[in-house]
């Protein structure tokens, strides 16, 4: 058999088989083609704005090598003028992190890009080596994920950048389609497909700050995934084309069941009809608009529309990053997975619902809440639960009243004070009334944010005076 | 404390867990339950859904006419049989049912279901039965024109020249390019075919048989074929995309549970049910996205029932775009294209990836 020329150039063989259109295409045709499908994407939904600085959170592997070669390459070659930085993120893995970080490194001098590494162990205190070793394995993702969520705006912040994108690729957003299918998580699945997840005070008000990089707090840095539509093979095959250097590898701890079992799905559809993965971020976006209580949920996507105080939150607080923050197997526990502890969790729904030993103690809520703490109501360890739903209340209007008394350790660091001082008071705050954690000033819908709850059940276990919660200076 | 019966007396674990009489038979979500605990409990949960169909609602000299789309599949079979059960009782009760069955085969090439159906209604002789063959779409109004208005399918038209129906449907489903595609339009045909029958016959709504488990299937793969936008009318009770509403009162319930089901009923249920072979996951070049989902929700609901049925759960409460003000309807799914398409498209994306051809 002959070989296939490149369908572009009809010159060149034909190395590339497109995953979404089946076209058989050459190198060369294959990396503009990929670049300009990028760049169509970042222009089409306004991603970037003149001269915007951009924290490019890198990790060292193919999805953010590549989403920093391309971003670089595309901003010289459309003269984007943007400030490209490059941010990663230490969670103190050995064997893992310690080689990827050399990769990044290597990257920030070959592509001539700022680099800043922020730690987990110099924000929290906790390593994920250290973390692991006191909570165990299974449930460990949790820290991991809540820990990244803030400790990448912190990061941004620390640099005065307001914008983070990240390497999230069409597996990856079609995976968190499917898993939160899985797990009946309708808000996260709204959200799942913004190309843009931005926290309140991000975007609108920043126009006018422009030029004042040092104004930029941490609970107003705004995420995006320019590579939501690009396939994880097409960007193997653009880092192999290019020549890339990156690390590949998969976390040493144990991964999620539900993403897990999601991401075998994808995989096996992909086999099926590879099309199927772009399939599954479309319905991901057509399911999002018919969530309840998300009228608007098009959120960063298409600006403008009102973002509700409640969507929001959630924002704020943990994302549905890859290693899930939030997922609710929290607190290590050493039953079994993820998803057999859903199972049991549904299971005494089930059996309360029927013998009617249920008590709503959340109704009231609900009206207003909506769909909102149901994840977390679920899957969550139900102390958890229940602080939620008591300081849901009073939420929705007010800033919190300074709601228990036993469980406020204030530890009141520098941090707090600013970010209170800044975006509490400065911002014009119309409809942004949104609760902050008491202790470290981060975004959240309770009193005290994930990462405070999590890191006090960790601290407890290792008395030490002078914990610094959030000692990352603006 | 022997001699008192406390409410709460303990718990014999090797009976059953309702009625502490019988041998279990059978494990419900951890419950241990004996064959008749069990059959009821099945009952129970057909017949809740059932509600807006009782005796009471029924206005006097009303009738109200269900169709029940009858693939001889444990599920639809199970289906029958209890609401047969159901209306039986009524009768009794009452003298009069809340509503009437009609009782609808779609054949679709599987010859031997001629005897089946003669059993069938021997079986049920109460209910009007009927069937038709799948070619029947084709005199669906707006089937033809779908298949035949594009340039492109001219060749289409020209095998078919003369043909019977069921060679042109024959040849229609060949020109696709793949089982997935296969799969899907047949789907999509069937129910079509159903509800212009719904409609001839003066049924006011359709019961499918579809388990919690085959819903949450098609949840996910209706999500990989690209149709996310019409999970609402595909999971939904009461909700109407074509004009019928569907219910499905089987939701509640686990297609290992409902082949339990068939098993346990007396006289056996099992010489009216055709039991799909199990593919065996061979080659993925024949294996459809419907058939992964089967596989995949096959060993979710072996460890993790509650799973199965809280994807269900929750893909019910998407709300369905309201039909009311929409312009245009994908010609063949009937989903609103409103952004659901490229402009001046005639079908979804959802269907033009089944229909490439005819996507113009």
């Amino acid at each position: 058999m002959p070989p296939h020329l490149c369908q572009l150039c009809n010159t060149a063989r034909a190395q590339v088989l497109r995953p979404k259109n089946h076209a058989r295409i050459c190198a060369n045709c294959f990396i503009a083609t990929f670049e300009r499908e990028t760049a169509e994407t970042i222009t089409s939904s306004n991603l970037f704005q003149p001269g915007e600085r951009i924290a490019i959170g890198a990790s060292g592997g193919k999805d953010s090598t590549v989403l920093a070669s391309v971003l670089k390459t595309l901003n010289e070659r459309h003269g984007w003028g943007l400030d490209l930085v490059l941010l990663s993120i230490d969670e103190g893995i050995t064997g893992y992190r310690d080689h990827s970080l050399d990769a990044v490194k290597r990257n920030s001098v070959e592509y001539d890009l700022p680099l800043k590494i922020v730690s987990y162990e110099e924000l929290y205190g906790w390593s994920m080596d250290q973390v692991v070793a006191q909570v165990g394995k299974k449930g460990n993702c949790t820290y991991c994920g809540v820990f990244r969520r803030q400790a990448l705006d912190r990061g941004a912040a620390m640099l005065g950048v307001a914008h983070v994108v990240t390497g999230h690729n069409a597996d990856d957003v079609a995976e968190t389609v499917l898993m939160n299918l899985l797990r009946g998580d309708l808000p996260r699945l709204s959200r799942a497909t913004s190309i843009v997840t931005s926290t309140p005070r991000a975007g609108q008000p920043k126009a006018s700050l422009d030029g004042q990089p040092a104004a930029v707090s941490f609970t107003n840095v705004k995420r995006s995934k320019p590579l939501m539509y690009a396939y994880e093979k097409e960007i193997v095959l653009y880092a192999h084309h290019k020549k890339l250097d990156y690390f590949s590898t998969e976390c040493i701890y144990s991964p999620e069941a539900f993403r897990g079992s999601a991401r075998t799905l994808i995989k096996n559809l992909e086999r099926i009809r590879p099309e199927s993965i772009l399939d599954v971020v479309r319905s991901g976006v057509d399911m999002a608009k018919l969530v309840p209580d998300a009228d608007g949920n098009c959120k960063g996507a298409c600006g403008s529309r009102k973002a509700t105080e409640i969507e929001v939150k959630h924002d704020g607080e943990e994302e549905e990053e890859a290693g899930g923050g939030g997922c609710g197997s929290g607190n290590g526990q050493e039953t079994g997975g993820e998803m057999a502890e859903m199972e049991k969790k549904l299971l005494q729904d089930d059996r309360a619902e029927e013998e009617g030993t249920e008590t709503h103690i959340s109704m009231p809520v609900k009206a207003v809440n909506g769909q909102r703490h149901d994840g977390d109501e679920k899957v969550g360890p139900p102390a958890a639960a229940l602080v939620g739903e008591a300081n849901g209340q009073g939420h929705d209007r007010h800033k919190h009243p300074p709601m228990s008394t036993a469980t406020t350790v204030p530890i009141r660091t520098k941090q707090e004070k600013k970010a209170g001082r800044r975006s509490g008071r400065d911002a014009p705050p119309p409809r942004q009334v949104l609760g902050q954690c008491e202790r470290c000033g981060y975004l959240s819908s309770q009193a005290v944010c994930k990462a405070c709850m999590l890191l006090e059940g960790l601290n407890k276990a290792r008395p030490r005076t002078g914990i610094e919660v959030g000692s990352a200076g603006g | 404390m022997p001699g008192r019966r406390a409410p709460a007396a303990p718990v014999d674990h090797s009976l059953c867990r309702r009625c502490q009489l019988s041998e279990p038979a059978i494990t419900v979500r951890t419950e241990p339950l004996c064959a008749a605990c069990f059959s009821r409990y099945v009952s129970t949960k057909v017949v809740k859904r059932m509600e807006s169909f009782r005796v009471r609602h029924l206005e006097p000299g009303d009738e109200r006419v269900l169709l029940l789309p009858l693939s001889f599949g444990p599920c639809s079979t199970a289906l029958l049989h209890v609401l047969s059960h159901q209306l039986k009782g009524q009768a009794e009760k009452t003298s009069r049912t809340g509503y009437k069955l009609h009782v609808l085969h779609v054949e679709c090439g599987n010859a031997a279901t001629d005897s089946l159906l003669s059993k069938v209604r021997e079986r049920y002789p109460e209910h009007v039965f009927s069937s038709c063959s799948l070619s029947d779409v084709l005199a669906v109004d707006g089937v033809p024109e779908l298949f035949q208005q594009d340039p492109s399918s001219g060749q289409l038209e020209q095998e078919q020249g003369g043909s019977s129906p069921q060679g042109s449907l024959d040849s229609m489903f060949a020109s696709l390019n793949s089982p997935t595609a296969r799969d899907d339009l047949k789907q999509i045909l069937i129910q079509k075919l159903v509800v212009a029958f719904a409609k001839q016959n003066n049924c006011e709504a359709v019961l499918w048989g579809d388990s919690a488990t085959r819903l949450a299937e098609r949840t996910l793969a209706e999500t990989a074929k690209g149709r996310g936008a019409s999970l609402p009318w595909v999971v939904a009770d009461g909700d109407m995309l074509y004009g019928v509403p569907f219910y499905y009162p089987m939701r509640d319930l686990l297609r290992k549970e409902i082949t339990a089901f068939a098993s346990y009923v007396e006289p056996a249920l099992e010489d009216i049910i055709v039991s799909e072979a199990v593919k065996p996951a061979v080659s993925t070049k024949n294996t459809t996205i419907d058939d992964l989902m089967k596989q995949y929700f096959e060993s979710v609901e072996q460890e993790y029932p509650s799973i199965v049925a809280n994807v269900v759960k929750t893909t019910s409460k998407l709300q369905a775009t309201s039909l009311q003000g929409v312009e245009t309807q994908c010609e063949l799914c009937n989903v609103p294209l409103d952004g659901q398409a490229p402009e001046r498209s005639r079908l979804c994306y959802g269907c033009i990836r089944t229909l490439p051809h005819l996507s113009s």
